[in-house]
C-alpha cells in the first residue's frame, strides 16, 4: 500500500505537469476499485460505468486542486461519492434498491449463493448505510478517511456502519451458520 | 467493564487500540454473551468478504481518448477574441484620432468586424466540416452502411 501511494504520488505529480500517460496509468490503477464501489452503491452496471467515467474526468480536471497527493484515494472516492449520490437523487422515485428478500437466505448456502445473499442483504440497506460498508469492508478506509469522503463526523460514520452491520448480522450470520460455511 | 462498554464491531474491524483490545479480550473470556456477539459479527464480516470484486466490463476511457477531448464549441472561442480586437481598435482610433466623425468611426468598426469575421470564418468552416464528417461516420457506423 505504501509503495502504491508513493507511485500514485509520482503519477499525480506527472499528470499535474500535463503528462497524459501518467494519468492514464492512474486510471488503470484505480478504475476497478472505483467501479466496484459505484456498482454496489448504484446497483446498476451501466450507471456504475458511466459514473466511473465522470469521476475520472472530474478528477483529471480538478487534479491541480488536490492539496495533498498522499490523500488521493480519499479525494477520488469523495468525487465518486458525490457523483453517485447525484445520480441516486435524480433517479430516487423510480428505483427501489431494497427489493424483496431472496429465498436463498432461508436455507443452507453454497458460496455462490452466499454471494447472492450478501448482495441482496446489502441492497436492503439504505444508501448511507450501504456506503459505509463499501468504504470500510471493501475499500479498507479508516473512520477518519470515511468521514472526509462522506463529509460528516466520525461519530455519524460509526453510527451508520454499526447499524448496517447489525442489520446485515441478522440476515447473514444465521445464513452462514445454516450453510456451514 | 460491562458488555455495553465494549465495541465489538470496532474490535472485529481492527479499529480498537491495543489497550482497548486487551480489555475486550479479558471481558470476553468471562462473558459468553459477548463471545457470541463477537462470533456473529465475525461471521457477518466473513460473509461480506465472499463478495468478489468484479472486473470493469470495458475500460474507463483515458484522457487521450476522444471522450476527454473538448467539444467543438469548447474549442471555438474566437468571439471573445474578436470582441477584444474590435474594442481595442475603437479605443485606439478614439484616442489617436479624437476628431473623427461618427460615419468614419462606424465604417472603421464595420471594417474591423469584417476582418475578424474573415479571420475566423475559415476556422469555423473547418470545425463544421469536422462535425459533418463525424456525423457521417456515426451514421455509417450505426446503420452498418459502407460507402460504395
Amino acid at each position: 500500500m505504501i509503495f502504491r501511494e508513493v507511485e500514485d504520488r509520482d503519477l499525480i505529480a506527472k499528470a499535474r505537469r500535463g503528462d497524459v500517460e501518467a494519468y492514464n496509468l492512474l486510471v488503470s490503477r484505480w478504475e476497478k476499485r472505483v467501479f466496484n464501489y459505484l456498482l454496489r452503491l448504484v446497483a446498476n452496471r451501466e450507471d456504475a460505468l458511466d459514473v466511473s467515467q465522470d469521476v475520472f474526468l472530474k478528477a483529471y480536471q480538478n487534479l491541480p486542486k488536490l492539496d495533498d497527493p498522499a490523500k488521493f484515494s480519499g479525494w477520488l472516492f469523495r468525487i465518486a461519492h458525490n457523483e453517485a449520490f447525484s445520480l441516486l437523487r435524480r433517479r430516487k422515485p423510480e428505483i427501489d434498491l431494497a427489493g424483496e428478500p431472496r429465498a436463498e437466505i432461508e436455507r443452507g448456502l453454497l458460496p455462490i449463493e452466499l454471494s447472492l445473499a450478501v448482495e441482496s442483504a446489502l441492497g436492503r440497506l439504505n444508501e448511507d448505510q450501504r456506503e459505509t460498508v463499501l468504504l470500510k469492508i471493501y475499500q479498507g478506509f479508516k473512520f477518519e478517511e470515511m468521514a472526509e469522503i462522506l463529509g460528516c463526523p466520525v461519530s455519524t460514520v460509526k453510527s451508520r456502519l454499526y447499524t448496517a452491520l447489525d442489520l446485515l448480522k441478522t440476515t447473514l450470520a444465521p445464513a452462514v451458520i445454516r450453510g456451514e460455511l | 467493564m460491562t458488555c455495553n462498554e465494549i465495541d465489538w464491531k470496532g474490535y472485529a474491524l481492527g479499529e480498537l487500540s491495543k489497550s482497548e483490545r486487551t480489555q475486550a479480550e479479558a471481558h470476553a473470556a468471562a462473558c459468553s454473551h459477548c463471545r457470541e456477539e463477537l462470533a456473529a459479527t465475525r461471521l457477518t464480516l466473513d460473509a461480506l468478504s465472499t463478495l468478489k470484486e468484479e472486473e470493469v466490463p470495458r475500460r474507463i476511457a483515458f484522457v487521450s481518448d476522444k471522450v476527454f477531448e473538448p467539444r467543438w464549441w469548447q474549442r471555438f472561442q474566437p468571439t471573445f477574441a474578436a470582441g477584444c480586437v474590435i474594442a481595442a481598435a475603437i479605443l485606439v482610433h478614439g484616442f489617436a484620432q479624437p476628431r473623427l466623425d461618427q460615419t468614419t468611426v462606424q465604417s472603421m468598426i464595420v471594417r474591423e468586424v469584417a476582418n475578424s469575421q474573415q479571420k475566423y470564418q475559415g476556422q469555423l468552416e473547418a470545425i463544421l466540416d469536422e462535425i459533418q464528417k463525424e456525423n457521417r461516420l456515426d451514421f455509417i457506423q450505426n446503420t452498418g452502411m459502407v460507402r460504395q
